[in-house]
């Protein structure tokens, strides 16, 4: 509050007007001030309205409060259960994949086939195709572009006669590099889909 | 919004209503006296929307005490970050700090405007701040600030707010908080600072992978995706109630946008039906409605202030470019058309200008006008990524990796003043800046 004191000087009004305004004026001032001392607000809950106490007023202490691990369980328990594999992860090559591109070189047709073989040998394992792409441009972006490349391999696999309830597909954009230079050569290792065999459903 | 934020901190105190009866008797008693009593809100020191911008130039005096000159020292750097501001160093000041403020003490050093206060500190602290005019030989604002010692900063961050109020006629942004993910031992949270980097804690939340979290527009929730057992889910973190909901899960990859203005829904990209397309959800009645249906990706949706529009990544005309659409989905038009590779779509508070992320050999961050004129390149150091405006529209925050490790900078929203914002040990990603 801006309060301005400087404007008692100078009176031209008649002298009981003065006196009697004067009066009302000092005791509205007095009254004003003794309201500055404003009472602390009741304890605010979240990070952010604890740190964001109306402005000029007291900032009440308030301990320090996190989102709970706890909470968050809890809200997890509605969610269906994935069921959970022993993952081999070693078994398949990645493939390969141009810039900003998603689909299968022929190098990688190879591969592929390899991949389909083993699926028809064991048929009681399921695949899950992890889709990956290098560090350049953002993140959703490539998140996108993994998920088309970990579904290209997955449309091959389905042609070459793999049931398409056997794969399961996940993209990590470019969250999970293989390798960390900035260099083309590695950042066409990361541009990949890798295979990871899930060998029979753990209850 | 900040406006609005305001009347409701107004609303909150009780006796409110009684002090406004006070200032209206006073000012009836000054009009009666028949003495000069200055308006102190109709003038404006620096009118931020000139062209011709003429800094003011300010003292902030140390205001003694243990932590007087930290407080002085933050006031002055929130201040200094805005541009409008030429800060005269306390060594120059003829003027003790206990003695009355004299404008003749300052009109030889080119000062315009004088910060004054003396810290009282206790078992809390407390800050008689005034402003003085030099020009006009007065007091133009004074108020007392209480707060626990453990809040100087925002205690600091409160003044300056108030000053630039005063000075410019509008909110100040130094209350407002950067919301970013950053890796920890392994896992990955959600942090929120202090848009001057400093005060950041986490969450806890303890995902494996986090994307980009986006603020409701009233600043109390938070939406986020993240990777639990092989699926893109996103969640909704309420700080009201300390709860974070899953909304929405599926096969594929789900990437949530923004919350609408009415925070009643949100926008997301999903690949649950093959291709990445964008969606919208209401959060009342779990409803999705499909916005795009393009072969392409269709990522980064983010809505304008005024919620009528969608600016959005398609790689529909071959490579990713910025696109603008109706909220529903309707007249889809391509905004960028310079350079191969264009993404991270954010609006400004005004909807006048939207900020993205383009590859130049590297990426840099441009702004452009949603009809998809006026592009400007503010960045050419190192990589810059995912841009995000602050409230105000004077500043942007962004990731940059210019110094060899990925972090947190700001800057003005026309490139001036980059910088860092945190330490370099900490690698940070998706800063977003709290609409209030």
């Amino acid at each position: 509050m801006v309060t301005q004191l400087n404007f008692i000087e100078g009176g031209l009004m008649k002298r009981a007007l003065v006196l009697v305004l004067v009066l009302v004026f000092g005791y509205l001032l007095i009254g004003c001030a003794q309201r500055k001392v404003v009472q602390p607000q009741p304890s605010a809950t979240s990070a952010e309205t604890r740190a964001k106490a109306p402005e000029g007023k007291p900032e009440q202490k308030v301990p320090e409060e996190k989102i709970t691990e706890q909470q968050i369980a809890k809200i997890e328990t509605g969610e269906g259960e994935i069921p959970k594999y022993t993952e081999e992860k070693s078994i398949f090559d990645d493939i390969h994949f141009n810039f900003d591109k998603y689909d299968i070189r022929p190098d990688a047709k190879p591969i592929l086939q390899s991949v389909a073989d083993w699926l028809m040998k064991n048929k009681s394992a399921d695949l899950l195709i992890e889709g990956h792409s290098d560090e350049r441009g953002t993140n959703e972006y490539n998140l996108a572009l993994g998920d088309r490349r970990a579904k290209s391999a997955r449309d091959y696999l389905v042609a070459l006669g793999i049931p398409s309830g056997r794969i399961n597909v996940i993209s990590y954009g470019e969250e999970k590099p293989l390798c960390t230079e900035k260099t083309e050569e590695c950042w066409e290792k990361n541009r990949r889909a890798h295979f990871v065999a899930m060998m029979g459903k753990i209850k | 919004m900040t406006n609005s934020k305001e009347r409701k901190a107004k609303s909150k105190e009780p006796r409110g209503s009684n002090n406004v009866i006070c200032i209206v008797l006073i000012t009836l008693c000054a009009m009666l006296f028949a003495l000069r009593s200055s308006s102190v809100e109709a003038k404006v020191y620096i009118d931020i929307a000139s062209p011709a911008l003429k800094k003011l130039t300010i003292a902030v005096y140390d205001f003694g005490g243990l932590s007087g000159k930290q407080i002085s020292d933050i006031i002055k750097d929130d201040l200094e970050f805005t541009g409008l501001f030429t800060y005269i160093d306390r060594s120059a000041y003829i003027e003790g700090l206990s003695q009355p403020f004299n404008p003749k003490n300052w009109t030889p050093l080119g000062v315009e405007i004088v910060v004054k206060g003396t810290l009282k500190e206790g078992k809390d602290l407390a800050l008689p701040v005034s402003l003085f005019d030099v020009f006009e030989a007065k007091e133009i604002f004074k108020k007392e600030y209480k707060t626990g010692k453990e809040l100087i900063r925002p205690l600091s961050h409160s003044v300056a707010n108030d000053i630039y109020k005063a000075l410019t006629g509008e909110a100040g942004i130094f209350r407002s908080r950067i919301a970013f993910v950053a890796e920890d031992g392994g896992t990955k949270d959600i942090y929120i600072m202090d848009w001057d980097g400093k005060r950041a804690s986490k969450l806890g939340l303890k995902e494996n992978l986090i994307l980009s979290p986006h603020w409701s527009r009233d600043g109390t929730k938070l939406i986020y995706s993240a990777e639990r057992n092989r699926q893109w889910g996103i969640y909704l973190v309420n700080f009201l109630n300390r709860a974070v909901k899953k909304v929405f899960a599926s096969k594929g990859t789900n990437i949530a946008g923004d919350l609408s203005p009415d925070g009643n829904e949100f926008i997301f990209s999903s690949s649950r039906e093959g291709s990445a397309d964008l969606y919208t959800m209401n959060l009342k009645n779990n409803a999705i409605t499909k916005l795009t249906s393009s072969q392409g990706i269709e990522v980064s949706p983010a809505i304008s202030p005024d919620g009528k529009y969608i600016a959005f990544v398609s790689d529909r005309g071959g490579t990713p470019q910025i696109y603008k659409m109706g909220r529903n989905g309707s007249d889809v038009r391509r905004i960028t058309f310079e350079g191969s590779y264009n993404t991270s779509p954010n609006w400004s508070p005004k909807g006048d200008k939207i900020v993205f992320s383009g590859r130049r050999n590297a990426n840099q961050i441009f702004i452009i006008n949603p009809d998809g004129t006026g592009l400007i390149q503010l960045t050419t150091q190192g990589n810059n990524e995912d841009p995000s405006f602050s409230p105000d529209g004077r500043f942007i925050t962004f990731t940059s990796d210019r110094d060899g490790a990925k972090g947190i900078y700001i800057m003005r929203a026309n490139g001036e003043s980059q910088k860092r914002i945190m330490p370099r040990k900490m690698k940070a990603f998706y800063p977003r800046w709290s609409p209030n």
